[in-house]
């Protein structure tokens, strides 16, 4: 069932009239069944089938009710929605009061599947509903749902709501090229900063499985010798400034975006220092959740 | 899903199955009902997802009330209401959380079922009943099973077994008790044609109504008549004990001019009827015989025509009857359930002055043959005599009726009489009526403890074919007229508000259960006590004891401070106690009260004085 006015607003409570209810498929089928033992009752003139058949009807009545008072009252509200990265399912923030035991709750945001049936006690609770961003900025997840079919599943109550705040949304990750900018400034003392693409000669880095087209100088005689097979060891060169990422030229700026997200987030768990210029905003080189978060922020409301 | 749902349903299967075991397979609903169990255990077997499953809870359901259909009885009775709680325990089950909580399950099954209920049973009690929409499926006659059958042949039988099983149970629910046990004769079948070896019923010609046009009620009893009411087992005929006396108090009993009770209901089930107790005037008994009741094959039993030929010259009637008794008296007959096959030339000579050894079914055909060749008009009627008189536990007395008492007697014409019941069994040495007659009372009480418990399940029995299978539209109306005199008019309106009272009821008895806190009783003492002075602005701070907030309070209320340290310190003892006691947690509880109590007192006396100030 999804159909009726979605509420607006910062918080809302279902009443009445922000709540609709109907007969499920099952209930119809119920009603069915309870044609069918009244019929049987009559004609086999049995009192133990009429019984069943007005217990059967007054349990739908009942169930129409008891439906309704899991969601009668409830009271929906956002939390603070943490930022998220476009087309990975991100949690969304929902804070729900319940004035009495509220069962079979299924939340839905968007597009998204339902999810399992919440059994929620009274109180204050905050669920933390999965929607996919498409896009990145700051997106509101569109329309929730909020639905029941507890006790019998004969009738399913339900509510349609646009939560109002709005999530950050980082650009997806994807990898693909980025343009480096060296950097004026010497890297921050001790830190390791991120290094070229290329290997180098000057330090020693690791070793890996010796290739025929590697040099013999390379070869990690010592391990050969030891029979632990051969190995070249890799040099790097000298560490260079860290660099700054800016969106390669030539690319549309989204997918440009793409990239340096997906590159960010990457240095960021090698816990590498870098920077970042953007069109009209530049941030220095550094290090860090915070610096990450901040460089993702700006990449997330890039215009 | 709960995890309870899967075994929750298949033991409701499983109940099904029981109750569809005593199902007679000759009814097509019972096929129905067969056919409709087994496509919902494959459901069952292959359903996955919860809307699958929900369809199987209903079928289920639908199950359990063609079963109900078909075996109205205590027991299956029983076992199809278990079988409807657990299927909606089963769909209870579907929409609760993963953790098989049996308890909680069961529970919140019963709330739902008895909030639900007394909406059913206001619609139940008051709605009017409809008449069936026709007469199908309601044939007679399948197949006999035991006792009584509308051929009786007593040469044939060398050895007749008596059998214990149930035949038919009669209550006398208005009071009056049972007749004397000489007078329990429960006719079922008039015997009327004899071929000179075995004696058949003519067929009852069956009044059945065109389908649709429903018979008239018969009107109820009135209030000085006395009722008698019958529960009889699947027999396979469609005539139906009763005394013989008393008028059918439903549409479905037709009384026949020659005295049998027909009942429309199928033989193969088990019938529940009522009569009234009362003799009718000009009813069976003064129905004038026919051709019939003198006819005989003449020339099969010389010496019995010779015998009766004497009988003949007497002047009236009366005469030759006595002439027969005083003869049957005088020759040394006796009673024997062992009498041996008679032979098939001249079977009842051959016992009348041979053998003389016989039960009921010879005494009764040769006493009519010799009646009808002595020019009187006879009859040989089947049916029970005697019976035991059972008064169970705080429970209606009844008459317990083995087929062990099949019986059969004749019934003699009597110019200006009518006819008459003679058993020339009776005259026989060893009839066990007689010696029960003579022992009377040492019958009952007998039997162990199980038959004790049967005859105590059955006045259960009784009790529900009256109260339950009796509720029937004329009951219904009866009770609707009793409620509301006059104002039938109104009863739309009245079961609308009935409904809609008890609606109220339920979920508000429902809301009630589910706001009730649950939890340490301990601990919901201190919350109320806690409540009781957070009213007064008095709550606990962040970080205090009790302790703390106990001195708190006693700032505020000086006169509280022995309640509130006798409080605190059984509180404390018994939270902190290794084995808390639960004389002790009673303790706690009364403290509590009494605290609550001083603290309403104060303030009340409090406010009293402030206003005396003012």
């Amino acid at each position: 069932m999804d159909f009726g006015r979605p509420q607006q607003g910062e918080r809302v409570r279902l009443q009445m009239r922000s709540l609709y209810i109907l007969p499920t498929r099952f209930g119809w089928l119920w009603l069915a069944g309870t044609v069918l033992m009244q019929v049987v009752g009559i004609q086999m003139q049995s009192n133990g089938t009429l019984l069943l058949s007005f217990l059967m009807l007054s349990l739908f009545l009942l169930a129409l009710h008891l439906t309704h008072f899991n969601l009668q009252g409830v009271e929906l509200g956002c939390g603070a929605p943490a930022p998220g990265f476009a087309g990975d399912p991100v949690p969304y923030p929902i804070q729900v009061r319940c004035p009495g035991r509220s069962e079979g709750v299924r939340l839905r945001l968007g597009g998204e599947q339902a999810g399992a049936p919440l059994s929620l006690p009274p109180g204050d609770h905050e669920l933390a509903v999965a929607w996919t961003p498409p896009g990145r900025g700051w997106q509101r997840p569109g329309l929730l749902r909020v639905q029941t079919t507890a006790p019998l599943g004969l009738f399913c109550c339900w509510s349609r709501w646009y939560p109002a705040a709005a999530q950050l949304i980082y650009p997806a990750r994807r990898a693909g090229p980025v343009r480096l900018l060296a950097v004026a400034t010497a890297p921050v003392a001790g830190a390791p900063s991120v290094a070229s693409r290329h290997d180098g000669s000057e330090d020693w880095r690791d070793l890996a499985p010796h290739r025929p087209q590697d040099s013999p100088s390379r070869l990690a005689w010592k391990l050969l010798a030891q029979g632990r097979g051969e190995y070249a060891k890799r040099f790097l060169d000298r560490p260079e400034a860290p660099p700054l990422l800016a969106p390669e030229p030539g690319l549309p700026l989204e997918q440009a975006l793409e990239h340096l997200s997906e590159r960010i987030w990457s240095y960021h768990g090698r816990g590498l220092s870098y920077g970042l210029v953007l069109p009209g905003q530049t941030i220095a080189a550094g290090r860090g959740v915070l610096h990450r978060d901040q460089c993702l922020a700006a990449l997330a409301t890039c215009r | 899903m709960s995890r309870a749902a899967a075994p929750l349903q298949w033991l409701t299967m499983g109940l099904l199955a029981v109750g569809l075991l005593g199902l007679s397979p000759a009814l097509s609903l019972s096929l129905l009902a067969f056919g409709l169990a087994v496509l919902t255990a494959l459901k069952l077997r292959e359903a996955r997802r919860i809307e699958e499953r929900r369809v199987v809870a209903l079928l289920q359901l639908v199950c359990a009330g063609l079963l109900a259909a078909l075996r109205p009885e205590l027991g299956p009775s029983l076992l199809q209401g278990l079988a409807i709680l657990m299927a909606l325990a089963g769909l209870l089950a579907l929409e609760l959380g993963a953790g098989p909580d049996w308890k909680a399950l069961l529970r919140r099954s019963l709330q739902v079922l008895l909030a639900a209920l007394p909406i059913a049973l206001v619609l139940f009690l008051l709605l009017p009943r409809l008449t069936p929409f026709s007469n199908l499926g309601t044939g007679h006659g399948m197949g006999a099973v035991t006792g009584l059958s509308d051929s009786m042949e007593p040469g044939s039988i060398a050895k007749l077994s008596v059998s214990r099983e149930a035949a038919a149970r009669v209550a006398f629910p208005l009071g009056g008790g049972p007749p004397p046990l000489e007078q329990r004769y429960w006719r079922v079948l008039v015997h009327e044609r004899f071929d000179g070896r075995s004696w058949r019923s003519a067929e009852p010609p069956f009044a059945r109504p065109a389908a649709g046009q429903p018979t008239p009620a018969p009107p109820p009893p009135a209030p000085g008549e006395g009722i008698q009411l019958w529960l009889t087992e699947p027999s396979g005929l469609s005539t139906v004990p009763w005394s013989g006396a008393g008028r059918p108090l439903s549409a479905d009993l037709n009384l026949q001019r020659s005295g049998e009770l027909l009942n429309r209901a199928p033989g193969s089930q088990r019938r529940v009827y009522a009569l009234t107790r009362t003799a009718e005037p000009g009813d069976w008994r003064s129905v004038p015989p026919g051709p019939s009741d003198l006819l005989l094959p003449r020339g099969e039993n010389p010496k019995l025509e010779a015998l009766a030929g004497e009988w003949r010259r007497l002047g009236s009637e009366r005469e030759r009857l006595n002439a027969a008794g005083s003869w049957f008296r005088a020759q040394p007959f006796r009673y024997s359930l062992e009498p041996g096959a008679l032979p098939r030339q001249a079977p009842l000579d051959h016992f009348l002055f041979e053998t003389r050894l016989g039960f009921c079914g010879h005494y009764a055909s040769a006493f009519t043959t010799l009646m009808r060749a002595a020019g009187v008009p006879a009859r040989v009627v089947s049916g029970y005599r005697g019976g035991q008189w059972v008064q169970p536990v705080g429970g209606t007395g009844y008459i317990d009726l083995r087929q062990a008492d099949a019986h059969a007697w004749s019934e003699v014409w009597l110019q200006g009489e009518g006819w008459r019941r003679v058993d020339p069994t009776a005259w026989a040495d060893g009839d066990p009526l007689a010696s029960a007659t003579a022992g009377a009372g040492s019958l009952a009480g007998a039997g162990g403890p199980w038959d004790w418990l049967q005859q105590q399940w059955w006045g259960l029995d009784i009790a529900w074919a009256r109260w339950w299978l009796g509720y029937d539209s004329e009951q219904q109306q009866a009770l609707v007229a009793r409620l509301l005199g006059k104002q039938r008019h109104l009863l739309g309106l009245v079961v609308l508000l009935a409904v809609a009272i008890s609606l109220a009821a339920s979920l508000g008895g429902l809301g009630w259960l589910g706001r009730r806190r649950s939890g340490d009783p301990l601990r919901l003492e201190l919350e109320r006590t806690l409540r009781a002075f957070a009213r007064q602005g008095m709550a606990p701070q962040a970080g205090e004891t009790l302790a703390g907030f106990a001195q708190r309070l006693t700032r505020r209320w000086p006169e509280l401070a022995g309640p509130l340290g006798d409080f605190v310190e059984q509180y404390q003892g018994q939270r902190f106690a290794s084995t808390p006691s639960r004389s002790g947690r009673r303790e706690a509880q009364r403290l509590g009260r009494v605290l609550r109590r001083s603290l309403n007192t104060g303030i009340q006396s409090k406010e009293a004085v402030q206003r005396v100030d003012r």
